[in-house]
């Protein structure tokens, strides 16, 4: 079945979304996923011959002159979780 | 025609009215829990021309926590945005602001904007003002429960699939979900972003149509925004509504046929309409916004802000354990899910499949769309539901998103309104509009609102709200 998923799958799809899920997680996330995809199984008897898939919204690219406008980017380092200087510190990088 | 902010001009300017006002949001949020933040003096720090004869001059109003407010915190209702504090404010909160609004507060919500109670949220708990022990709605709940109690003119939330018009249904408000791009979507944290748009809750039909008229409009910030223009003119007085069984609870049942009677007494034609596409609503919904959100809340990381892990060893665990420890259960579901059909191998089953089929769900209301004027449905199946093992599950609650989730994948003005009060409890309906028509939404409304206008919680009736 395309729509069910086992623990394996799911391992796999946490890994793809940077995610550690836990004994617990696994069991109880698993179930809900199960259960949704197997309700988003109903799209498949609809028929989508002729379909084409769509883009959202209708408008046209709109293109603003290529000029700097500099944000704050002292405001933006406030958030940061640890600085040193200007530098945001990250665990080693091998 | 009397301004809809009257009651409200000036409130924080008087020093008076500003204490009675501050006294009252204490107290009230005390039991009801809307605010993540609040504080009228930053609010007030934010208006750098204080006319008093602005439209919006003192008025106090609220911005759900997932729009950005310069100086206010921006958490999303989670853990992993929990000590951010935004560094800009969002284009539509610019403009009330530049009327002479003050943004008081920042309101709960399910994290990320996912959820249909506020009970997601990872930062507090929001109860309905009209019966503690029941749900907000969500997930603006807060912004709906604020707004309810009398604790700001208005409120600003944000819609993906029903999350203005479903909580402002559960708490007995007014509450638009506008046109895709009719407001700028710059400062609203992304969650489903073919989907999300910011909406209003206000008491009154006219305020909700002044505050979008301030909001709305193309902004170079936001390729998807749009002018809109005028909008379509009303084209007939002839109300599309839905046939067969609904599988409504008895009082939105009620609810619903009362509302088809006044307009039909008012001299519409009521004429069932077939939305041929309407069973397959949630599975596309869910499948388009899953996937979306798994690409938007990537950019959670851990490293340039928000949550971080106590230790790791290296950027890629640093970057596992701020999101694993960051999120909750419900974002982490919706992140797998949409991981998964976004699959190689599975995409072009879910992904690419529920795209089509949005096609078409768009195509069904084009055709709707030729023969009447407006559509009018109920919001939810249920009223505000209790909390627990009484309540609904995490699923059940999504399928119940089958009334809401149209207007959102076919980017249609919707707006739900209080069709009653049943049982001790509101009940909404909603009005859904061709593209840019959320003037015919306005005068549509407004004529139930003349009869039936918007009902007071009976603990919360500040004076300064109409009808307490």
């Amino acid at each position: 079945m395309i729509h069910s998923m086992d623990v394996s799958e799911l391992k796999i799809t946490a890994e793809l979304a940077n995610l550690d899920l836990t004994g617990e997680d696994l069991a109880s996330l698993g179930n809900e996923v199960e259960k949704i995809l197997d309700y988003f199984s109903s799209m498949m008897e609809a028929d989508t011959a002729g379909l084409a898939a769509g883009k959202a919204g209708s408008a046209a690219n709109r293109l603003r002159p290529d000029v700097r406008t500099p944000g704050d980017a002292d405001a933006l380092l406030e958030n940061a979780p640890e600085l040193e200087g200007r530098f945001i510190v990250i665990p080693n990088v091998l | 025609m009397e301004s809809p902010f009257l009651r409200w001009r000036n409130f924080l300017s008087d020093s008076a009215a500003r204490k009675k006002y501050e006294d009252y949001v204490k107290a009230a949020d005390a039991k009801v829990g809307a605010f993540l933040e609040f504080d009228a003096d930053r609010g007030l720090g934010l208006v750098s021309d204080a006319n008093p004869g602005a439209d919006l001059a003192g008025v106090p109003f609220a911005v759900k926590d997932i729009i950005a407010v310069k100086g206010f915190h921006l958490t999303c209702g989670s853990k992993i945005l929990e000590n951010l504090v935004s560094p800009y404010t969002a284009t539509a909160v610019e403009k009330l602001i530049a009327r002479g609004g003050v943004m008081v507060g920042k309101t709960n919500l399910d994290e990320f904007g996912m959820g249909s109670s506020t009970d997601n949220s990872a930062l507090g708990k929001t109860n309905n003002p009209w019966d503690q022990g029941r749900v907000a709605g969500g997930s603006s709940g807060g912004s709906a429960a604020a707004v309810a109690a009398g604790m700001a003119a208005f409120a600003l939330g944000s819609d993906t699939g029903g999350s203005v018009r479903q909580p402002a249904a559960f708490c007995g408000v007014y509450g638009l979900k506008p046109t895709y791009g009719a407001v700028s979507r710059y400062g609203l944290v992304a969650y489903a972003s073919s989907l999300d748009v910011i909406g209003v809750c206000a008491r009154s039909v006219e305020m909700t149509r002044a505050v979008f008229d301030i909001i709305r409009g193309q902004d170079e910030k936001d390729q998807s925004s749009q002018a809109g223009g005028s909008g379509p003119a009303a084209k007939n007085r002839v109300i599309g509504v839905l046939g067969g069984n609904l599988g409504l609870d008895p009082a939105v049942d009620r609810a619903y046929r009362k509302t088809m009677d006044f307009y039909k007494a008012q001299g519409f034609e009521l004429r069932e309409i077939n939305l041929a596409m309407a069973e397959y609503y949630v599975p596309v919904y869910y499948t388009i916004a899953t996937a979306e959100a798994s690409a938007n809340l990537a950019r959670y990381t851990g490293v340039r802000y928000g949550y971080r892990p106590d230790y790791a060893e290296n950027p890629e665990e640093l970057t596992r354990k701020a999101r694993s420890e960051g999120f909750g259960s419900e974002v982490k579901l919706r992140i797998l899910l949409g991981t998964y059909v976004l699959r190689s191998g599975f995409q072009d089953q879910y992904y690419q499949r529920a795209h089509k089929l949005r096609e078409a769900i768009r195509a069904d209301f084009d055709k709707a769309f030729g023969g009447a004027g407006l559509i009018l449905m109920p919001v939810f199946p249920t009223q505000a539901f209790l909390r627990g093992q009484s309540g609904l599950d995490q699923f059940q609650q999504k399928l119940a998103d089958r009334f809401t989730t149209a207007a959102n994948l076919a980017g249609l003005p919707a707006m739900s309104f209080p069709a009653a009060v049943e049982d001790g409890l509101p009940v909404g309906m909603q009005f859904m509009a061709p593209a840019f028509g959320e003037a015919l939404l306005f005068d549509a409304i407004k004529l139930y609102e003349a009869q039936f206008p918007c009902p007071v919680p009976p603990s919360y009736k500040p004076e300064w709200i109409e009808g307490s």
